[in-house]
């Protein structure tokens, strides 16, 4: 569809072309030629005008290009509706600002502040000194594109707030059907209380019709009975004798794990100074350890992040959260956080990290449990010398592609069908971890 | 007899619960034979179980002397693929207002080939990944809440240099805060290799 100002430019230029026909028609070539440039050239005048005259605004764009322009290019900083993203929502912004300024906005946001222009300063001063993208390749056809998809999508919106509606409701029955079952459960042991106190009363009943066949009716009551039930069978030897066996058995069972578990911090999930979730960084949001454990893959230590990785999201992020803010106290005041170490190896042994890691290729979670899923980390495996060793007696050298493996791979092949496992090439040595 | 075996049976429910509260306790790291070895005597750089007399803060670690070059970030030769070698990273010429110099006049000193864009994107995964999403696309999960992540293929981005690439790593841009303390210049240029990729869009 041609837009109305362009098939505007067409017919004037036409009409001056006609006019200037008859009026030249009856001299002589030379200005028959002359005119028939003019008309040429006049004609490419108003095509040449005619993109910069196409679109000057949302009733110009093409929403479906504007949709696509938006998520792609916008949708980072500004949202359609009023919403605060980064930069300011883009509901309205054709009353706010007219199309002229946009375009020299949207195309170079420096030079429109540099120009010292009030409205563009005050939104730079406003919005943190943030400074837009400038998107120099958009022209009109772009602009008033994105315009158009603005304002369809503002117009579109209360419909959307109507889905929302349905979802709500949806995410209510979800969280019914779990009361639901709680409900059922409780309904369960209600029953099964009943059914045992029916048993007991059968039991009862039963008993004493034995005992009135046989002779007298045990009147004594419940307590006194299960307490001469029990003295008489604490009074059998073999009895006796069974529980103090079993008494010793128990506690030697019990000594010999207390012993073993010397030394051995499996389990040690200390308080953290401030509570960070590693569910919630590694697990929910995806971020790799080495982010934050810096030297995990290129030495020895993994490394305790300091306060200025934190920074690189909590600058925004959940600024007011008093946790947080210990973060920037740490940094004003120039203190460091003092993380509790949790996984500590004695001295008398030796770990690289980027031995394990970065050569070997293991996963973190080889040694540190499911760290995703843990709200608080605690010592999943018990690094112990034992788990060492038989990791190192599974576990194949990863050799592929690594030149320095090359000869003992082939010395190994040659003496061995087996892989080579970490005990063929000395992973089993007491100075390889001992020195 | 039967008092006897009560107090035994006593003692043994109580050695019983002290037992288990010891072993649940999870502030408590449990017996040490040694404690010696995990409290080391000398100073660790990751452990730090009292206070250190001598240094600033209290802590075994301590910032460099002012000035100095860590060895993984010196400029490091690469011999290309007509033999010539590069020898300079070119990470000291760049300051964080130096965005456009860099865009103009940074080249990558690392030549590209499959392996080193397969690095830089195991280094993108590891280090971007989470912001910038698996495919550059700014969609990553932190991004959500963060804000502001572009895409490196929008219009605006797709054309940028490998210099200007670097630049932003090493001195951020935006929103976006420095990773020159976390990724070194190395790491940086593979990483411009893949991100370079991603600007495709494909």
């Amino acid at each position: 569809m041609l837009p109305k100002k362009s098939k505007f430019s067409f017919d004037g230029t036409f009409s001056m072309a006609r006019f200037a026909l008859t009026k030249k028609a009856s001299i002589y070539n030379r200005d028959m030629y002359k005119s028939h440039i003019r008309i040429l050239l006049l004609l490419l005048l108003s095509l040449s005008a005619a993109p910069l005259t196409f679109g000057q605004g949302s009733a110009d764009g093409d929403p479906a290009l504007g949709e696509k322009l938006f998520k792609n290019n916008c949708a980072q900083c500004h949202a359609y509706d009023d919403a605060v993203v980064v930069g300011p929502g883009l509901k309205g912004i054709e009353e706010r600002r007219d199309y002229q300024w946009l375009k020299e906005w949207i195309q170079n946001p420096a030079a429109v502040i540099a120009s010292g222009d009030d409205y563009a300063v005050e939104l730079y001063e406003k919005y943190n000194k943030t400074q837009m993208t400038a998107f120099q390749s958009f022209g009109d056809a772009e602009i008033s594109g994105i315009l158009a998809y603005v304002k369809q999508a503002n117009e579109a919106a209360p419909v959307a707030a109507d889905g929302g509606a349905g979802t709500a409701a949806a995410a209510t029955a979800d969280s019914g059907s779990s009361s639901v079952f709680n409900i059922v459960l409780i309904a369960l042991l209600v029953i099964m209380g009943l059914v045992l106190v029916a048993l007991l009363a059968v039991l009862n009943l039963l008993s004493q019709i034995t005992k009135a066949d046989g002779g007298e009716i045990d009147t004594r009551g419940f307590g006194e009975r299960i307490s001469g039930g029990l003295k008489n069978v604490f009074q059998n030897a073999t009895v006796r004798n069974a529980i103090v066996v079993l008494f010793l058995l128990f506690g030697a069972k019990a000594t010999f794990d207390g012993l073993y578990s010397i030394g051995v911090h499996q389990g040690y999930a200390p308080t953290q100074p401030i509570p960070f979730s590693h569910k919630l960084h590694a697990g929910d949001m995806e971020i790799n350890c080495a982010y934050c454990h810096t030297g995990v893959y290129k030495g020895k230590q993994a490394g305790i992040p300091s306060a200025s990785i934190c920074m690189n999201c909590h600058n925004t992020i959940k600024q007011g959260s008093p946790n947080i803010q210990k973060i920037y106290t740490a940094l004003e005041t120039d203190q460091p956080i003092e993380w509790v170490r949790v996984h500590n190896l004695p001295d008398l042994a030796y770990f690289n990290h980027s031995q394990h890691t970065a050569v070997a290729g293991l996963d973190c979670e080889n040694c540190h449990g499911e760290i995703p899923q843990m709200e608080v980390v605690e010592q999943r495996h018990s690094l112990t010398m034992g788990w060492c060793i038989d990791c190192h007696r599974q576990t194949d050298v990863n050799a592929k592609g690594n030149a320095y493996y090359d000869a003992l791979l082939e010395a190994h092949n040659s003496a061995s069908s087996e892989n080579m496992k970490v005990e063929d090439i000395g992973g089993l040595e007491c100075a390889r971890c001992h020195y | 007899m039967d008092i006897l075996k009560n107090k035994v049976s006593l003692l043994s429910i109580v050695l019983l619960g002290l037992m288990a509260s010891s072993c649940n306790d999870p502030n408590k790291t449990g017996w040490e034979f040694a404690p010696n070895m995990y409290n080391s005597r000398a100073y660790e750089a990751q452990t730090q179980w009292r206070s250190n007399s001598i240094n600033p803060h209290g802590m075994n670690m301590r910032l460099p002397v002012e000035g100095t070059v860590a060895r993984v970030t010196h400029p490091t030769e690469f011999v290309q693929d007509d033999g010539s070698v590069v020898s300079d990273l070119m990470i000291y010429d760049t300051s964080a207002d130096s965005l456009e110099w860099a865009a103009n006049n940074l080249v990558n000193p690392i030549p590209w080939s499959e392996e080193v864009e397969d690095e830089g994107k195991v280094l993108y995964q590891r280090n971007c990944m989470h912001c910038h999403g698996s495919k550059g696309a700014g969609d990553g999960k932190v991004a959500e809440i963060y804000k502001g992540v572009p895409n490196y293929a929008s219009d605006a981005l797709s054309s940028i240099s490998g210099g200007h690439i670097f630049h932003v790593i090493t001195h951020g841009k935006g929103r976006m805060w420095p990773h020159a303390a976390q990724v070194t210049p190395e790491e940086r240029w593979k990483i411009v290799h893949y991100v370079q990729r991603l600007q495709l869009g494909i």
